[in-house]
């Protein structure tokens, strides 16, 4: 074992402005740094999950200024002066986001590790669709594997979440491929 | 139906909130001060002798703070499977050979990720490469290298150190595998073979081949371990479906005593099978943390994940079946050939499993099986979803379709004829308590519009897409006998009357925690926020069985039940003294004891504090323990199939509708509609999740799922490539729990986590023929293999 000084940031630090979840963050990083080391490891935002560092699992999926994005894909240098939105900013007050509680309702979520970026992934949809159908639903989440559900239970809470007939009148949700009688 | 307070009702998980918000940790989540950082350094080579290792260099970096090769460990062993017959032979790291690319060859530790994987480049390994075998045919040649030159003396083989009598594993004496490639063998005889062949009126013999396929749970491998060296102990914190197996082999290898060896809680994000074995990486975090008393933390790549954790396994399976005019199936003779790769992972159970799988369905008086496993130099293969039974029921409704389309007549038909039923006793003695099949089969075949679809498409019909429908039917047990053999469960009623479930059995994101505590809060009669659950400690918990062989319901569920039954008798009893009456005149809910037909009450506060001051200061705990069989203290046979398997098998019939495109050889799964008979579901909502999960794995490995291997490297190791459902691939997915009320099941609970994979791939191979008269006959039926079989069809058709 060397006994030489170990140099724990052998590249040049940067800084960055960035506003995570409301609160806006002066930082050096590394500018090898992705945007997913910088959440977990610096502002431990571990709600964010690393699933495979390759950008094609949708488990690091976070909303830089309310559009979703792999984090792992992206340098957090240019997230520079941006809207950083994370799972851990939909629960407010101790009281659940309604796409969360619909998560929960509905059976979304078995190992939950896929969990945060389908959540984000939908409350991004709802802000640009607030009534979206079957078929919109599963093309948003077309980038977010889940391998326990199957997906029918994670379309089924986002469409009960968002559609107005959903909840309230216990309309059912339309069904994929070829419907059942 | 009884009407339950919690039991078969749609009850939100208890973890969903903790996971909806990013709160539940899971073991990629843990960070402890100080922690260093874990890197493996694998073999690029599938066959190769290793001639020297120079660690110099990377120790010689600043940062780097240990470099672990097997010449250091060169006398720790270990496997999944360990015994007599098989001794372990898997050793952490490399000593002499490695055998497949990814093969662990040395463990760096440094103070950051980076510098511990910048360090791997700077380790020097000399191989001297030899010849490699990949395929059966490759590995079964007399001349072919031995991949494992020697026979491992068993040391310390962990079921009989248990004490679990293994009688049936000495009567072959020693291994089956001396120099050769062959890693296990199965052997059944039932009935006679060529007395069935006499009586069939229609014979055939088919081969079916499956690929290895991925589990793809969505949280990498990883272990942190952390190591006291005041206290000697060690915790850890691991991704893992049996937290006492994990403890019970490092405790064993690294010869620490069970009281030193601590596996603590954290979620696990997605097992499929994939987390149990003990795994090169957390025995480095266990070894190196010990070495260096500091915490060290492996975190698997992606791509390590796909190649070096487990896959499943490609399995080969040739069947002769003959069948009466009238659809009696009167023999089997199935052959199975399984590859496990560089180890021997889980080949022997593989190879007893597909046993398993296979004869519960049928009756089939007449049957015979042989199956192999082997050793090459592709990625080790274990335990995934199932278990062989995706495999041996494609291969199997696969060609039981052909023998019924010959005869004429329809498959379900013929299926009904030969379905087991509740009642029957299994030729090894296995009573089959509850047996939904017929039900299930009627029920999927009604709920797919079989009658409306099957055989409306014709290949001279114009029109570029074509419908079929297919059905398959599938069995799993819910347990069986094997490490640590039983479940044990404990319940603390708090002063206030709420109370905690402790549970050894480990949240995967099956519903374990919240099935549980509706059975504690059932018997109990109590909200379900008045029970909390501890589970996934070696230190705090009693022993669990583990999540897997889906022994979830009935092993644990029947010990958390008997362990809330304790805790109620104790209330009762407590109560009925503090009263002076019967404790069976009384009742309880809500944390209140009420006389029966009385208005007369007592709170359990009361009550427990009654009881603290009559007993000598005791409060109330309940405790419960259910073993794996009841009936047995022996692990059945895996070389002879003897012994009883499992306590309740878990049926089900699997109908599919697919649309083939024939321009492109495209197959769409339009729907899928299961049929399971788990006896009774505790939770509406997880069951449901638990089938269309299982559904929808069964759909990947029936269209698209593929491990793809050239020389042993795979080369579809990251999720763009390895292709697997993604959400617009979901079908209209239908499920209906049948009700059968296990009699041995806690509530009438058993299997539901794994079953209903293995029915969808010869549904779906059965649906492709029906719409186009092809038959695909190996898995996953790509664009390809439609369309080379359409134009064969064309070409055939052309000639007549």
């Amino acid at each position: 074992m060397s006994n030489q000084p170990v140099n724990l940031t052998p590249q040049k630090l940067v800084p960055l402005e960035v506003a995570v979840n409301n609160r806006t963050y002066l930082l050096e990083i590394k500018p090898n740094e992705t945007l997913l080391e910088l959440l977990r490891n610096r502002l431990k935002l571990t709600g964010t999950k690393k699933g495979c560092d390759q950008g094609e699992c949708g488990c690091c999926t976070v909303l830089i200024d309310d559009e979703p994005a792999s984090s792992c894909l992206v340098l957090a240098l240019s997230t520079h002066g941006r809207k950083i939105t994370t799972v851990e900013a939909l629960e407010e007050n101790g009281q659940l986001h309604w796409l969360q509680e619909a998560f929960v309702k509905h059976g979304a979520i078995q190992c939950g590790f896929c969990t945060s970026g389908m959540l984000l992934v939908a409350k991004s949809l709802f802000e640009r669709n607030n009534s979206p159908s079957r078929q919109e639903i599963m093309e948003a989440i077309a980038g977010n594997i889940c391998r326990c559900t199957g997906y029918e239970k994670i379309i089924e809470a986002i469409w009960q979440a968002t559609n107005p007939l959903g909840n309230n009148t216990g309309a059912q949700l339309p069904k994929g491929g070829e419907l059942f009688d | 139906m009884t009407n339950y307070r919690h039991i078969g009702r749609h009850v939100p998980r208890v973890d969903g909130p903790e996971k909806a918000t990013g709160k539940a940790i899971f073991t990629v989540d843990v960070e402890l001060p100080n922690m260093v950082y874990g890197k493996i350094l694998r073999s690029p080579y599938p066959h190769a002798r290793i001639k020297s290792i120079d660690p110099s260099e990377a120790l010689a970096t600043p940062g780097v703070l240990y470099v672990l090769t097997g010449a250091e460990i060169p006398h720790i062993r270990y496997a999944f499977v360990d015994t007599p017959r098989y001794p372990a032979d898997e050793q952490p790291l490399a000593v002499d050979k490695v055998r497949y690319i990814g093969d662990e060859v040395a463990a760096v530790v440094a103070e950051t990720e980076q510098l511990a994987e910048e360090a791997l480049e700077k380790i020097q390994v000399e191989y001297e490469i030899l010849p490699a075998v990949f395929t059966f045919a490759e590995t079964l040649k007399p001349d072919a290298p031995i991949i494992h030159e020697t026979s491992y003396e068993s040391g310390n083989t962990a079921w009989e150190k248990w004490g679990v009598k293994g009688k049936w594993q000495l009567e072959g004496n020693g291994q089956a595998v001396a120099n050769s490639n062959i890693s296990a063998e199965t052997q059944v005889t039932l009935g006679d073979v060529e007395s069935g062949l006499a009586q069939a009126d229609l014979v055939r013999t088919d081969t079916f081949s499956c690929k290895a396929t991925a589990h793809c749970a969505m949280e990498p491998h990883a272990a942190v371990a952390s190591y006291d060296s005041n206290t000697g102990k060690l915790d850890l914190y691991l991704s893992t479906m049996g937290i006492f197996y994990k403890r019970f082999i490092l405790a064993q290898v690294l010869e620490m005593p069970l009281n030193k060896v601590r596996v603590k809680h954290t979620y696990v994000g997605g097992a499929f099978g994939g987390k149990i074995d003990v795994f090169p990486y957390e025995f480095c975090a266990a070894y190196l943390s010990r070495k260096l008393c500091r915490p060290v933390k492996f975190e698997l790549s992606r791509e390590e994940v796909f190649t070096t954790t487990r896959q499943r396994h490609p399995i080969d399976v040739t069947i002769t079946t003959g069948i009466k005019n009238d659809g009696t199936i009167v023999v089997q003779d199935i052959k199975v050939l399984a590859d496990n790769g560089g180890y021997r992972g889980s080949g022997p159970i593989v190879s007893y499993l597909c046993h398993g799988f296979s004869f519960p369905v049928y009756k089939v008086d007449n049957y015979r099986y042989h199956a192999m496993a082997t050793y090459t130099n592709n990625p080790i293969r274990g335990p995934q979803r199932g278990h062989g039974a995706p495999q041996i029921r494609f291969a199997i409704d696969s060609q039981l379709d052909m023998l019924a389309r010959e005869l004429g007549l329809d498959i379900t038909e013929v299926m009904l004829k030969n379905a087991r039923q509740k009642g029957d006793v299994l030729p090894n003695g296995d009573y089959l308590g509850s047996c939904g099949l017929q039900e299930s089969i009627l029920g999927a075949k009604e709920k797919i519009g079989w009658s409306k679809i099957r055989g409306r498409s014709l290949p001279q019909d114009p029109g570029r897409k074509k419908r079929g429908v297919g059905i398959s039917l599938c069995a799993m047990f819910s347990g069986a006998m094997y490490y640590p053999f039983t479940s044990a469960a404990v319940i603390k009623i708090h002063d206030d009357g709420s109370a905690t479930l402790f549970t050894g059995t480990q949240e995967l994101g099956q519903g374990a925690y919240t099935t549980l505590a509706q059975i504690a809060a059932e018997v109990l009669n109590l909200e379900m926020d008045q029970v909390s659950v501890v589970g996934g400690d070696t230190e705090i918990c009693p022993i669990d069985i583990g999540s897997y062989l889906s022994g979830g319901a009935l092993v644990t569920g029947n010990a958390v039940k008997m362990a809330a039954e304790d805790a109620r008798n104790q209330i009762l009893f407590w109560a009925g003294q503090k009263l002076g009456v019967a404790p069976e005149k009384l009742t309880l809910a809500d944390k209140i004891v009420t006389v029966l037909g009385t208005d007369q009450e007592l709170s359990v506060s009361i009550v427990t504090n009654f009881a603290i001051l009559q007993n000598n200061g005791l409060p109330i705990e309940g405790r419960g323990s259910y073993k794996g069989y009841p009936e047995t203290d022996r692990y059945p046979s895996l070389a002879k199939g003897k012994g009883l398997f499992t306590g309740a098998y878990g049926f089900a019939a699997q109908a599919v509708e697919v649309e083939v495109d024939t321009l492109t050889g495209e197959v769409k799964l339009l729907k899928a509609s299961t049929h399971h008979d788990c006896g009774y579901p505790l939770n509406e909502n997880i069951v449901e999740g638990q089938v269309e999960g299982c559904a929808s794995m069964g759909q990947g490995q029936a269209l698209c799922e593929e491990v793809i291997l050239e020389q042993g490297l795979m080369l579809n190791a990251n999720f763009l490539d390895y292709k697997l459902p993604l959400a617009p691939d979901t079908p209209d997915c239908a499920h209906q729990p049948v009700n059968t009320m296990e009699p041995r099941g806690p509530f009438g609970a058993k299997e539901v986590g794994e079953g209903s994979v293995a029915g969808m791939l010869a549904a779906v191979a059965n649906a492709v023929y029906d719409a186009v008269g092809v038959r695909i006959t190996s898995l996953p039926i790509t664009p390809n293999k439609v369309l080379a079989a359409l134009q064969k069809q064309k070409k055939e058709q052309d000639s007549k």
